[in-house]
Protein backbone atom coordinates (compact mmCIF):
# COMPACT_ATOMS: atom_id res chain seq x y z
CA UNK A 1 0.00 0.00 0.00
CA UNK A 2 2.33 2.46 0.94
CA UNK A 3 4.24 1.79 -2.12
CA UNK A 4 1.66 2.21 -4.83
CA UNK A 5 0.67 5.57 -2.86
CA UNK A 6 4.18 6.54 -3.47
CA UNK A 7 4.71 5.94 -6.64
CA UNK A 8 0.96 7.45 -7.31
CA UNK A 9 1.68 10.64 -5.30
CA UNK A 10 5.32 10.77 -6.88
CA UNK A 11 4.09 10.19 -10.52
CA UNK A 12 1.26 12.34 -10.49
CA UNK A 13 3.84 15.20 -8.79
CA UNK A 14 6.74 15.20 -11.44
CA UNK A 15 3.80 14.17 -14.22
CA UNK A 16 2.25 17.75 -13.32
CA UNK A 17 5.77 19.59 -13.30
CA UNK A 18 6.98 17.99 -16.97
CA UNK A 19 3.51 18.82 -18.34
CA UNK A 20 3.35 22.48 -17.14
CA UNK A 21 6.95 22.77 -18.84
CA UNK A 22 6.57 20.48 -22.13
CA UNK A 23 3.43 22.01 -23.10
CA UNK A 24 4.70 26.08 -23.48
CA UNK A 25 7.62 24.16 -25.42
CA UNK A 26 4.70 22.22 -27.42
CA UNK A 27 2.69 25.51 -28.04
CA UNK A 28 5.60 27.00 -29.32
CA UNK A 29 6.51 24.23 -32.09
CA UNK A 30 3.87 23.84 -33.26
CA UNK A 31 2.09 26.99 -34.20
CA UNK A 32 5.62 29.10 -34.88
CA UNK A 33 7.70 25.24 -35.75
CA UNK A 34 10.77 26.36 -33.71
CA UNK A 35 12.09 24.98 -30.70
CA UNK A 36 12.37 27.75 -28.01
CA UNK A 37 15.84 26.49 -25.76
CA UNK A 38 15.53 29.78 -23.78
CA UNK A 39 12.17 28.03 -22.22
CA UNK A 40 13.93 26.88 -18.88
CA UNK A 41 14.87 30.31 -18.30
CA UNK A 42 12.27 31.77 -18.69
CA UNK A 43 10.64 29.42 -15.98
CA UNK A 44 13.50 30.94 -14.17
CA UNK A 45 12.79 34.08 -14.24
CA UNK A 46 9.25 33.74 -13.45
CA UNK A 47 10.04 32.22 -9.87
CA UNK A 48 12.73 35.44 -9.49
CA UNK A 49 10.08 37.30 -10.25
CA UNK A 50 7.64 36.32 -8.11
CA UNK A 51 10.62 36.09 -5.33
CA UNK A 52 10.92 39.83 -5.87
CA UNK A 53 7.56 40.37 -5.46
CA UNK A 54 7.18 38.32 -2.31
CA UNK A 55 10.22 39.91 -1.26
CA UNK A 56 8.78 43.48 -1.92
CA UNK A 57 5.86 42.62 0.95
CA UNK A 58 3.27 41.55 -1.60
CA UNK A 59 0.70 38.22 -0.83
CA UNK A 60 1.46 35.37 -2.75
CA UNK A 61 -1.98 35.43 -4.05
CA UNK A 62 -1.03 38.84 -5.53
CA UNK A 63 2.39 38.17 -6.86
CA UNK A 64 2.21 34.98 -8.56
CA UNK A 65 -1.03 36.39 -10.86
CA UNK A 66 1.41 39.26 -11.43
CA UNK A 67 4.65 37.45 -11.85
CA UNK A 68 3.00 35.06 -14.69
CA UNK A 69 1.49 38.10 -16.40
CA UNK A 70 4.94 40.12 -16.47
CA UNK A 71 6.07 36.89 -18.06
CA UNK A 72 3.61 37.41 -20.94
CA UNK A 73 4.89 40.38 -21.74
CA UNK A 74 8.31 38.81 -21.72
CA UNK A 75 7.38 35.93 -23.78
CA UNK A 76 6.20 38.44 -26.10
CA UNK A 77 9.34 40.35 -26.34
CA UNK A 78 11.57 37.98 -27.14
CA UNK A 79 9.58 36.87 -30.14
CA UNK A 80 9.72 40.68 -31.33
CA UNK A 81 12.99 40.37 -30.73
CA UNK A 82 15.05 36.88 -31.55
CA UNK A 83 12.24 35.23 -33.21
CA UNK A 84 10.04 37.26 -35.09
CA UNK A 85 12.94 38.45 -37.56
CA UNK A 86 14.06 35.82 -38.69
CA UNK A 87 10.74 33.77 -39.89
CA UNK A 88 11.24 33.02 -43.25
CA UNK A 89 15.04 32.56 -43.54
CA UNK A 90 16.76 29.38 -44.56
CA UNK A 91 17.54 26.70 -41.85
CA UNK A 92 15.00 28.94 -39.10
CA UNK A 93 14.82 26.08 -36.45
CA UNK A 94 18.22 25.65 -36.35
CA UNK A 95 19.20 29.67 -36.14
CA UNK A 96 16.31 30.06 -33.47
CA UNK A 97 18.13 27.23 -31.64
CA UNK A 98 20.90 29.44 -31.42
CA UNK A 99 19.55 32.74 -30.41
CA UNK A 100 17.41 31.24 -27.57
CA UNK A 101 19.71 30.35 -26.27
CA UNK A 102 22.06 33.30 -26.79
CA UNK A 103 19.17 35.06 -25.05
CA UNK A 104 18.89 32.43 -22.19
CA UNK A 105 22.23 32.78 -21.39
CA UNK A 106 21.94 36.38 -21.48
CA UNK A 107 19.09 36.38 -19.18
CA UNK A 108 20.27 34.11 -16.88
CA UNK A 109 23.50 36.16 -16.29
CA UNK A 110 21.47 39.47 -15.72
CA UNK A 111 19.89 37.38 -13.34
CA UNK A 112 22.94 36.34 -11.69
CA UNK A 113 23.87 40.03 -11.86
CA UNK A 114 20.26 41.30 -10.00
CA UNK A 115 19.68 38.63 -7.76
CA UNK A 116 22.92 36.78 -7.02
CA UNK A 117 23.77 33.07 -6.99
CA UNK A 118 22.43 32.93 -3.51
CA UNK A 119 19.44 30.19 -3.44
CA UNK A 120 15.98 31.62 -2.51
CA UNK A 121 12.57 29.95 -1.80
CA UNK A 122 9.29 31.31 -2.64
CA UNK A 123 6.79 30.20 -0.36
CA UNK A 124 4.35 27.37 -1.24
CA UNK A 125 0.98 27.41 -2.74
CA UNK A 126 -0.65 26.22 -0.01
CA UNK A 127 1.45 25.73 3.24
CA UNK A 128 1.70 22.59 5.38
CA UNK A 129 1.38 18.63 5.14
CA UNK A 130 -0.73 15.78 5.46
CA UNK A 131 -0.90 12.02 5.42
CA UNK A 132 -2.19 10.37 2.10
CA UNK A 133 -1.83 6.94 2.38
CA UNK A 134 0.69 5.91 4.90
CA UNK A 135 2.77 8.73 2.78
CA UNK A 136 3.58 12.56 4.46
CA UNK A 137 2.72 14.99 1.54
CA UNK A 138 2.98 18.84 1.56
CA UNK A 139 -0.02 20.30 0.23
CA UNK A 140 2.10 22.33 -1.97
CA UNK A 141 2.52 19.29 -3.99
CA UNK A 142 -1.38 18.71 -4.08
CA UNK A 143 -1.95 21.81 -5.06
CA UNK A 144 0.33 21.18 -7.75
CA UNK A 145 -1.53 17.98 -8.97
CA UNK A 146 -4.69 19.34 -8.57
CA UNK A 147 -4.12 22.86 -10.25
CA UNK A 148 -2.08 21.73 -13.43
CA UNK A 149 -4.65 19.46 -14.95
CA UNK A 150 -7.15 22.33 -14.74
CA UNK A 151 -4.98 25.02 -16.64
CA UNK A 152 -3.74 22.28 -18.92
CA UNK A 153 -7.72 21.73 -19.87
CA UNK A 154 -8.41 25.16 -19.81
CA UNK A 155 -5.73 25.62 -22.32
CA UNK A 156 -6.76 22.67 -24.51
CA UNK A 157 -9.94 24.03 -24.33
CA UNK A 158 -9.18 27.50 -25.82
CA UNK A 159 -7.28 25.79 -28.93
CA UNK A 160 -9.60 23.51 -29.62
CA UNK A 161 -12.93 25.17 -28.69
CA UNK A 162 -11.92 29.33 -29.04
CA UNK A 163 -11.85 30.69 -32.82
CA UNK A 164 -9.11 32.34 -31.77
CA UNK A 165 -7.23 29.21 -30.64
CA UNK A 166 -8.37 27.91 -33.54
CA UNK A 167 -6.41 30.99 -35.37
CA UNK A 168 -3.07 30.04 -33.53
CA UNK A 169 -3.66 26.39 -34.78
CA UNK A 170 -3.53 27.46 -38.33
CA UNK A 171 -1.02 30.35 -38.40
CA UNK A 172 2.19 28.18 -39.10
CA UNK A 173 0.46 25.59 -41.18
CA UNK A 174 0.40 28.11 -43.69
CA UNK A 175 1.12 31.64 -43.21
CA UNK A 176 0.17 33.23 -46.45
CA UNK A 177 -3.00 31.06 -45.91
CA UNK A 178 -3.46 32.89 -42.43
CA UNK A 179 -3.06 36.51 -44.44
CA UNK A 180 -5.31 35.83 -46.75
CA UNK A 181 -7.91 34.79 -43.98
CA UNK A 182 -7.26 38.09 -42.07
CA UNK A 183 -5.59 36.69 -39.11
CA UNK A 184 -2.60 38.61 -37.83
CA UNK A 185 0.12 36.61 -38.30
CA UNK A 186 2.05 38.99 -35.98
CA UNK A 187 0.44 38.93 -32.84
CA UNK A 188 -0.93 35.25 -32.83
CA UNK A 189 3.36 34.72 -33.08
CA UNK A 190 3.49 36.87 -30.06
CA UNK A 191 0.71 35.27 -28.49
CA UNK A 192 2.07 31.81 -28.92
CA UNK A 193 5.62 33.33 -27.05
CA UNK A 194 3.58 34.94 -23.94
CA UNK A 195 0.90 31.59 -23.31
CA UNK A 196 4.26 29.73 -23.24
CA UNK A 197 6.23 32.31 -20.67
CA UNK A 198 3.42 32.54 -18.91
CA UNK A 199 3.00 28.30 -18.38
CA UNK A 200 6.79 28.39 -17.81
CA UNK A 201 6.55 30.90 -14.87
CA UNK A 202 3.86 29.17 -13.18
CA UNK A 203 6.16 25.72 -13.29
CA UNK A 204 8.51 28.12 -12.13
CA UNK A 205 6.95 29.34 -9.25
CA UNK A 206 5.47 25.35 -8.77
CA UNK A 207 9.47 24.62 -8.25
CA UNK A 208 10.54 27.17 -6.33
CA UNK A 209 8.08 26.76 -3.89
CA UNK A 210 9.69 23.46 -2.88
CA UNK A 211 13.28 23.62 -3.72
CA UNK A 212 15.60 26.15 -4.06
CA UNK A 213 16.22 28.53 -6.78
CA UNK A 214 19.23 29.33 -8.83
CA UNK A 215 19.85 30.90 -11.73
CA UNK A 216 20.02 27.56 -13.16
CA UNK A 217 17.23 26.02 -12.41
CA UNK A 218 15.73 26.12 -15.49
CA UNK A 219 18.37 23.53 -17.73
CA UNK A 220 17.40 20.67 -15.83
CA UNK A 221 13.32 21.07 -16.49
CA UNK A 222 14.31 22.07 -19.82
CA UNK A 223 15.92 19.15 -20.90
CA UNK A 224 13.30 17.37 -19.33
CA UNK A 225 10.86 19.31 -21.10
CA UNK A 226 12.14 18.75 -24.56
CA UNK A 227 12.65 14.60 -23.60
CA UNK A 228 8.57 15.22 -22.74
CA UNK A 229 8.24 16.69 -26.46
CA UNK A 230 9.88 14.32 -28.09
CA UNK A 231 8.62 11.02 -26.21
CA UNK A 232 4.95 12.45 -26.81
CA UNK A 233 4.96 13.54 -30.54
CA UNK A 234 5.49 16.87 -31.54
CA UNK A 235 2.65 17.48 -33.84
CA UNK A 236 0.14 18.05 -30.91
CA UNK A 237 -0.32 20.05 -27.49
CA UNK A 238 -2.56 16.78 -25.71
CA UNK A 239 0.88 13.89 -26.86
CA UNK A 240 3.62 15.74 -25.15
CA UNK A 241 0.89 16.42 -21.86
CA UNK A 242 -0.02 12.59 -22.06
CA UNK A 243 4.26 11.63 -22.13
CA UNK A 244 4.46 13.93 -19.35
CA UNK A 245 2.60 12.07 -17.26
CA UNK A 246 3.94 8.54 -18.32
CA UNK A 247 7.50 9.80 -17.94
CA UNK A 248 6.39 11.07 -14.65
CA UNK A 249 5.11 7.64 -13.64
CA UNK A 250 8.18 6.04 -15.12
CA UNK A 251 10.52 8.16 -13.43
CA UNK A 252 8.58 7.49 -10.30
CA UNK A 253 8.42 3.45 -10.83
CA UNK A 254 12.06 3.58 -11.33
CA UNK A 255 13.48 5.85 -8.55
CA UNK A 256 11.36 3.18 -5.99
CA UNK A 257 12.63 -0.13 -7.48
CA UNK A 258 16.06 0.57 -8.88
CA UNK A 259 16.84 4.27 -6.98
CA UNK A 260 17.10 7.46 -8.62
CA UNK A 261 20.94 7.02 -9.65
CA UNK A 262 19.57 4.71 -12.07
CA UNK A 263 16.49 6.51 -13.42
CA UNK A 264 18.01 9.10 -15.58
CA UNK A 265 19.53 5.81 -17.32
CA UNK A 266 16.53 3.94 -17.46
CA UNK A 267 14.75 6.61 -18.63
CA UNK A 268 16.87 7.47 -21.84
CA UNK A 269 17.21 3.91 -22.55
CA UNK A 270 13.00 3.94 -22.63
CA UNK A 271 13.27 7.07 -24.94
CA UNK A 272 15.79 5.55 -27.14
CA UNK A 273 14.21 2.56 -27.89
CA UNK A 274 10.58 3.91 -28.36
CA UNK A 275 12.05 5.93 -30.92
CA UNK A 276 13.57 3.47 -32.83
CA UNK A 277 10.45 1.86 -33.10
CA UNK A 278 7.97 4.95 -33.54
CA UNK A 279 10.48 8.06 -34.03
CA UNK A 280 6.98 10.43 -34.95
CA UNK A 281 6.68 9.67 -30.64
CA UNK A 282 4.21 7.70 -28.98
CA UNK A 283 1.09 10.01 -29.61
CA UNK A 284 1.87 11.56 -32.77
CA UNK A 285 -0.39 9.47 -34.90
CA UNK A 286 -3.54 10.68 -32.73
CA UNK A 287 -3.00 14.19 -34.17
CA UNK A 288 -2.45 12.87 -37.77
CA UNK A 289 -4.69 11.22 -40.48
CA UNK A 290 -8.67 11.30 -40.00
CA UNK A 291 -10.17 13.08 -37.72
CA UNK B 1 -21.70 49.92 -62.19
CA UNK B 2 -18.33 52.24 -61.40
CA UNK B 3 -15.15 50.32 -61.00
CA UNK B 4 -14.63 48.49 -58.14
CA UNK B 5 -10.78 47.97 -58.34
CA UNK B 6 -8.13 49.70 -60.35
CA UNK B 7 -4.81 49.17 -60.54
CA UNK B 8 -2.76 51.85 -62.30
CA UNK B 9 1.16 51.85 -62.68
CA UNK B 10 1.76 49.07 -60.45
CA UNK B 11 5.52 48.19 -59.81
CA UNK B 12 6.05 45.33 -57.67
CA UNK B 13 8.81 42.27 -58.03
CA UNK B 14 10.38 40.10 -55.16
CA UNK B 15 13.71 41.42 -53.66
CA UNK B 16 15.79 43.06 -56.65
CA UNK B 17 14.14 41.63 -59.37
CA UNK B 18 11.02 43.62 -60.71
CA UNK B 19 8.59 41.51 -62.54
CA UNK B 20 5.33 43.99 -62.91
CA UNK B 21 6.39 46.82 -64.90
CA UNK B 22 3.29 49.80 -64.46
CA UNK B 23 0.51 47.48 -64.92
CA UNK B 24 -2.78 48.44 -64.78
CA UNK B 25 -6.04 46.92 -64.87
CA UNK B 26 -9.40 47.25 -64.59
CA UNK B 27 -12.44 45.51 -62.68
CA UNK B 28 -15.68 44.86 -61.42
CA UNK B 29 -17.47 47.48 -64.31
CA UNK B 30 -18.45 45.01 -66.66
CA UNK B 31 -18.73 42.07 -64.23
CA UNK B 32 -16.21 39.35 -64.27
CA UNK B 33 -12.45 40.08 -65.72
CA UNK B 34 -10.35 37.75 -67.29
CA UNK B 35 -6.21 37.42 -66.93
CA UNK B 36 -4.28 34.91 -69.16
CA UNK B 37 -1.06 35.06 -70.61
CA UNK B 38 2.42 32.78 -70.53
CA UNK B 39 3.58 31.81 -67.28
CA UNK B 40 6.48 33.41 -65.10
CA UNK B 41 4.72 36.90 -66.85
CA UNK B 42 3.33 38.51 -63.53
CA UNK B 43 -0.31 37.19 -63.47
CA UNK B 44 0.36 35.31 -59.66
CA UNK B 45 2.59 38.70 -58.82
CA UNK B 46 -0.25 41.24 -59.68
CA UNK B 47 -2.59 39.37 -57.56
CA UNK B 48 -0.30 39.15 -54.69
CA UNK B 49 -0.19 42.41 -54.77
CA UNK B 50 -3.67 43.20 -54.66
CA UNK B 51 -4.56 41.08 -51.93
CA UNK B 52 -1.54 42.74 -49.77
CA UNK B 53 0.71 39.58 -49.55
CA UNK B 54 3.11 41.62 -51.24
CA UNK B 55 3.98 45.54 -50.89
CA UNK B 56 4.14 47.30 -54.32
CA UNK B 57 7.28 49.46 -55.44
CA UNK B 58 5.31 52.23 -57.09
CA UNK B 59 1.87 52.74 -58.05
CA UNK B 60 -1.27 52.53 -56.24
CA UNK B 61 -4.35 49.97 -55.84
CA UNK B 62 -8.07 51.30 -55.50
CA UNK B 63 -10.66 49.02 -54.26
CA UNK B 64 -14.15 50.03 -53.34
CA UNK B 65 -13.58 54.21 -53.29
CA UNK B 66 -10.45 53.26 -50.88
CA UNK B 67 -6.96 53.26 -51.29
CA UNK B 68 -5.76 50.07 -50.66
CA UNK B 69 -1.75 50.56 -51.74
CA UNK B 70 0.12 48.55 -49.29
CA UNK B 71 -2.14 47.69 -46.69
CA UNK B 72 -2.33 45.03 -44.59
CA UNK B 73 -3.75 41.42 -46.34
CA UNK B 74 -5.46 41.12 -42.88
CA UNK B 75 -7.62 44.81 -43.47
CA UNK B 76 -7.83 44.18 -47.33
CA UNK B 77 -9.80 40.70 -46.19
CA UNK B 78 -12.02 42.59 -44.49
CA UNK B 79 -12.77 45.41 -46.85
CA UNK B 80 -13.92 42.54 -48.98
CA UNK B 81 -11.22 41.98 -51.47
CA UNK B 82 -10.43 38.19 -51.43
CA UNK B 83 -8.15 36.11 -53.31
CA UNK B 84 -7.70 32.72 -53.45
CA UNK B 85 -4.00 31.86 -54.17
CA UNK B 86 -2.61 29.47 -56.50
CA UNK B 87 -2.31 25.94 -55.78
CA UNK B 88 -3.32 26.80 -51.99
CA UNK B 89 -2.10 24.30 -49.61
CA UNK B 90 -4.36 26.08 -47.05
CA UNK B 91 -4.29 24.12 -43.15
CA UNK B 92 -3.32 20.77 -43.91
CA UNK B 93 -3.73 19.51 -39.83
CA UNK B 94 -7.25 21.46 -39.59
CA UNK B 95 -10.65 19.60 -40.74
CA UNK B 96 -13.04 21.50 -43.52
CA UNK B 97 -14.82 22.49 -41.14
CA UNK B 98 -12.28 24.22 -39.04
CA UNK B 99 -10.97 26.01 -42.41
CA UNK B 100 -14.23 27.59 -43.05
CA UNK B 101 -14.77 29.16 -39.35
CA UNK B 102 -11.37 30.41 -39.91
CA UNK B 103 -12.88 32.21 -43.51
CA UNK B 104 -15.47 33.88 -41.13
CA UNK B 105 -12.19 35.16 -38.96
CA UNK B 106 -12.43 39.07 -40.38
CA UNK B 107 -15.19 41.07 -37.88
CA UNK B 108 -17.12 41.82 -41.26
CA UNK B 109 -17.67 38.32 -42.23
CA UNK B 110 -18.94 37.11 -38.81
CA UNK B 111 -22.56 38.07 -38.72
CA UNK B 112 -23.20 36.00 -42.46
CA UNK B 113 -21.31 32.87 -41.56
CA UNK B 114 -24.08 30.83 -41.06
CA UNK B 115 -25.56 31.46 -44.17
CA UNK B 116 -22.16 31.69 -45.93
CA UNK B 117 -22.08 28.28 -44.62
CA UNK B 118 -24.82 26.85 -46.03
CA UNK B 119 -23.96 28.24 -49.16
CA UNK B 120 -20.50 26.72 -49.39
CA UNK B 121 -22.42 23.47 -48.68
CA UNK B 122 -25.02 23.74 -51.13
CA UNK B 123 -22.46 24.69 -53.96
CA UNK B 124 -20.24 21.74 -53.02
CA UNK B 125 -21.98 18.94 -51.85
CA UNK B 126 -18.82 16.63 -51.74
CA UNK B 127 -17.69 18.99 -48.84
CA UNK B 128 -20.66 18.86 -46.87
CA UNK B 129 -20.29 15.61 -46.73
CA UNK B 130 -17.04 15.29 -45.31
CA UNK B 131 -16.65 18.44 -42.65
CA UNK B 132 -14.68 16.78 -39.94
CA UNK B 133 -12.02 15.48 -42.39
CA UNK B 134 -8.94 16.72 -42.85
CA UNK B 135 -7.30 19.15 -45.37
CA UNK B 136 -3.96 16.62 -46.11
CA UNK B 137 -6.27 13.85 -47.01
CA UNK B 138 -8.46 15.87 -49.53
CA UNK B 139 -7.38 15.32 -53.24
CA UNK B 140 -6.33 18.38 -55.12
CA UNK B 141 -9.36 19.43 -56.47
CA UNK B 142 -11.58 18.68 -53.46
CA UNK B 143 -8.94 21.00 -51.47
CA UNK B 144 -9.31 23.79 -53.85
CA UNK B 145 -12.99 23.45 -53.49
CA UNK B 146 -12.16 24.16 -49.52
CA UNK B 147 -10.10 27.21 -50.90
CA UNK B 148 -12.80 28.54 -52.74
CA UNK B 149 -15.05 27.89 -49.38
CA UNK B 150 -13.36 29.25 -47.24
CA UNK B 151 -12.84 32.81 -49.03
CA UNK B 152 -16.51 32.67 -49.87
CA UNK B 153 -16.77 32.19 -45.50
CA UNK B 154 -14.87 35.91 -46.05
CA UNK B 155 -17.86 37.12 -47.16
CA UNK B 156 -16.57 38.74 -50.52
CA UNK B 157 -17.50 41.66 -52.39
CA UNK B 158 -14.51 41.10 -55.27
CA UNK B 159 -13.31 36.97 -55.68
CA UNK B 160 -10.08 36.47 -56.76
CA UNK B 161 -8.98 33.17 -58.17
CA UNK B 162 -5.71 32.50 -59.11
CA UNK B 163 -5.64 29.04 -61.46
CA UNK B 164 -9.04 27.07 -59.79
CA UNK B 165 -8.39 24.31 -62.18
CA UNK B 166 -4.62 23.87 -62.39
CA UNK B 167 -3.74 20.36 -62.64
CA UNK B 168 -7.37 18.58 -62.12
CA UNK B 169 -8.93 15.40 -63.64
CA UNK B 170 -11.60 16.26 -66.15
CA UNK B 171 -14.58 15.58 -64.19
CA UNK B 172 -13.92 17.52 -61.24
CA UNK B 173 -12.42 20.39 -63.34
CA UNK B 174 -15.81 20.52 -65.08
CA UNK B 175 -17.39 20.31 -61.29
CA UNK B 176 -15.49 23.17 -60.14
CA UNK B 177 -15.91 25.52 -63.32
CA UNK B 178 -19.75 25.01 -62.67
CA UNK B 179 -19.21 26.10 -59.10
CA UNK B 180 -17.29 29.55 -60.02
CA UNK B 181 -20.12 30.21 -62.90
CA UNK B 182 -22.84 29.81 -60.00
CA UNK B 183 -20.90 32.21 -57.75
CA UNK B 184 -20.85 34.68 -60.36
CA UNK B 185 -24.30 34.11 -61.22
CA UNK B 186 -25.03 34.62 -57.69
CA UNK B 187 -23.47 38.35 -58.16
CA UNK B 188 -20.01 38.22 -57.18
CA UNK B 189 -18.06 39.75 -59.18
CA UNK B 190 -14.31 37.82 -60.12
CA UNK B 191 -11.14 38.03 -61.32
CA UNK B 192 -10.05 34.62 -62.71
CA UNK B 193 -6.30 33.66 -63.67
CA UNK B 194 -7.18 30.68 -65.94
CA UNK B 195 -5.34 28.62 -68.85
CA UNK B 196 -8.26 26.53 -70.12
CA UNK B 197 -9.35 29.68 -72.70
CA UNK B 198 -12.86 28.69 -73.24
CA UNK B 199 -13.74 28.36 -69.59
CA UNK B 200 -12.71 32.03 -69.12
CA UNK B 201 -14.81 32.93 -72.33
CA UNK B 202 -17.26 31.36 -70.97
CA UNK B 203 -16.87 32.72 -67.67
CA UNK B 204 -16.03 36.54 -69.04
CA UNK B 205 -15.64 39.05 -72.38
CA UNK B 206 -13.27 41.38 -70.23
CA UNK B 207 -9.85 39.81 -70.71
CA UNK B 208 -6.52 41.21 -70.04
CA UNK B 209 -3.51 39.57 -71.75
CA UNK B 210 -0.65 39.96 -69.78
CA UNK B 211 2.90 39.80 -71.10
CA UNK B 212 6.32 40.84 -69.38
CA UNK B 213 5.08 42.44 -66.54
CA UNK B 214 2.57 44.45 -68.76
CA UNK B 215 -1.01 44.54 -70.60
CA UNK B 216 -0.21 43.76 -73.80
CA UNK B 217 -3.69 43.68 -74.89
CA UNK B 218 -7.32 44.44 -73.57
CA UNK B 219 -10.15 42.92 -75.22
CA UNK B 220 -13.17 44.75 -73.74
CA UNK B 221 -16.59 43.00 -73.86
CA UNK B 222 -17.96 44.03 -77.27
CA UNK B 223 -14.85 43.86 -79.36
CA UNK B 224 -15.00 40.56 -81.74
CA UNK B 225 -12.69 37.58 -80.34
CA UNK B 226 -12.04 34.13 -81.36
CA UNK B 227 -10.58 31.14 -79.54
CA UNK B 228 -8.06 31.42 -82.68
CA UNK B 229 -7.14 35.29 -81.76
CA UNK B 230 -6.33 34.33 -77.64
CA UNK B 231 -4.52 31.16 -79.05
CA UNK B 232 -2.44 33.43 -81.59
CA UNK B 233 -1.75 35.80 -78.47
CA UNK B 234 -0.69 32.49 -76.27
CA UNK B 235 1.83 31.17 -78.97
CA UNK B 236 2.63 34.15 -81.39
CA UNK B 237 1.30 34.27 -84.96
Amino acid sequence: MNALADILFGGLFQGSLYAMMAVGLALVWTTIGVFNFSHGVLMMLGAYFAWQLVDWGLAPALAFPIAVLLMAGVGWLLQATVVRPLIGRANLVLVVVITTLAAGSLIENGVLELWGPRSKQIPPLVAGNAMLGGVGVSLHQIAIIVVTPIILLALWLFLNRTRLGLALRAVAQNEDAACLVGLNVTMLYGLAFAIAASLAALAGIFLGGYRFMTPVMGADPLLKALIVVVFGGISSISGPIFAAYLIGFFEAICSYYFGLYWTPALLFAALILTLMIKPEGIFASRSRGLA
Amino acid sequence: MTNMLSVTGLTAGYGRVTVLHGIGIEAGKHGNVGLFGPNGHGKTTLLRAVSGLLKPKAGSIVFDGADITGESARSIVARGLVHVPQGNTLFPDLTIADCMSLGAFSPHARPHEAANKERVAALFPKLAERWRQRVRTLSGGERQMVSIGVALMSHPKLLILDEPTLGLAPKIKDELCKAVLDISKAGVPLIVVEQDVEFLLELTNHLYFINHGQVETEIKPGDSLAHSDIMAMYFGQ
